[in-house]
């Protein structure tokens, strides 16, 4: 079989679309989170109350809420898409995606959790 | 798991070795390389964020220790790691939907040339912040 790399790349599904679409959007939100905290920031990173001050300023909040879902969205899709990769029968599958979907929604609810300390 | 086949898994962790392979093989596995390493960053960044909600003091002894130039260094690894899997990710996306099919090769290696610049003019600034 001639080897043809790029053809081992991934193939329109809904969840290489969902992929597209959150590595998109952390492309412009990641790039927006790493300006606004370690690039502005003086000295590369905010102390405490520049956090406090930051996160609750309910634009950036929305902003950085909307980065944690894309990113654990994307992470754990590109998690999947690796163990997909291991031929897995579709009981297996089935059940990985849920495994991924509870740590998507434990990796959500505590990175809210995280903020809400922050910000109340 | 019982339906972890052999030879499947053999087949599957073939993309780690890229020795002897083309560009999109290189391509590929950088990719996943990168990908698994920012999980795994995800996660340990999640972890120092719980310093927040330990309160001022916490914080602020972590913010000391990240500016050394040790964990600067990390950063710029970090930054090296976002811009091979960001970039590479744009241009599968691309080519994903049928665009630059003929010319994934040289996209491959502009998207690369760009994150070297960026990474360089980023790491310069990391270390002058």
């Amino acid at each position: 079989m001639s080897e043809n790399p790029f053809a081992r790349e991934p193939r329109p599904t809904t969840a290489w679309l969902w992929q597209v679409f959150t590595g998109v959007g952390l492309v412009v939100l990641l790039g927006l989170h790493m300006i606004a905290n370690h690039f502005v920031a003086k000295g590369g990173l905010r102390n405490y109350h520049e956090v406090v001050a930051y996160l609750r300023n309910p634009a950036i909040l929305s902003l950085e809420i909307l980065f944690l879902l894309c990113v654990t969205t994307h992470a754990l899709l590109g998690v999947r898409a690796i163990f997909l990769d291991f031929g897995l029968s579709d009981r297996d599958e089935t059940i990985l995606s849920q495994i991924l979907k509870w740590i998507g929604v434990l990796t959500i609810g505590y990175g809210l959790v995280v903020m809400w300390c922050v910000i109340r | 798991m019982q339906t972890l086949n052999y030879t499947k898994t053999k087949q599957a962790a073939r993309w780690f070795d890229v020795r002897r392979r083309k560009a999109g093989m290189w391509a590929y596995a950088l990719n996943r390389i990168t990908g698994i390493g920012l999980v795994i960053y995800l996660y340990l960044h999640l972890g120092v964020l719980s310093l927040l909600i330990r309160g001022q003091s916490s914080w602020d002894t972590f913010v000391g220790v990240a500016r050394s130039p040790f964990v600067l260094t990390l950063d710029v690894i970090l930054l090296a790691g976002i811009l091979i899997h960001g970039l590479n990710g744009l241009r599968l996306a691309i080519t994903g939907f049928g665009f630059s099919m003929g010319a994934q090769k040289a996209l491959f290696i502009i998207v690369m040339l760009i994150g070297a610049i960026t990474l360089l003019i980023a790491a310069i600034k990391i270390f002058t912040i």
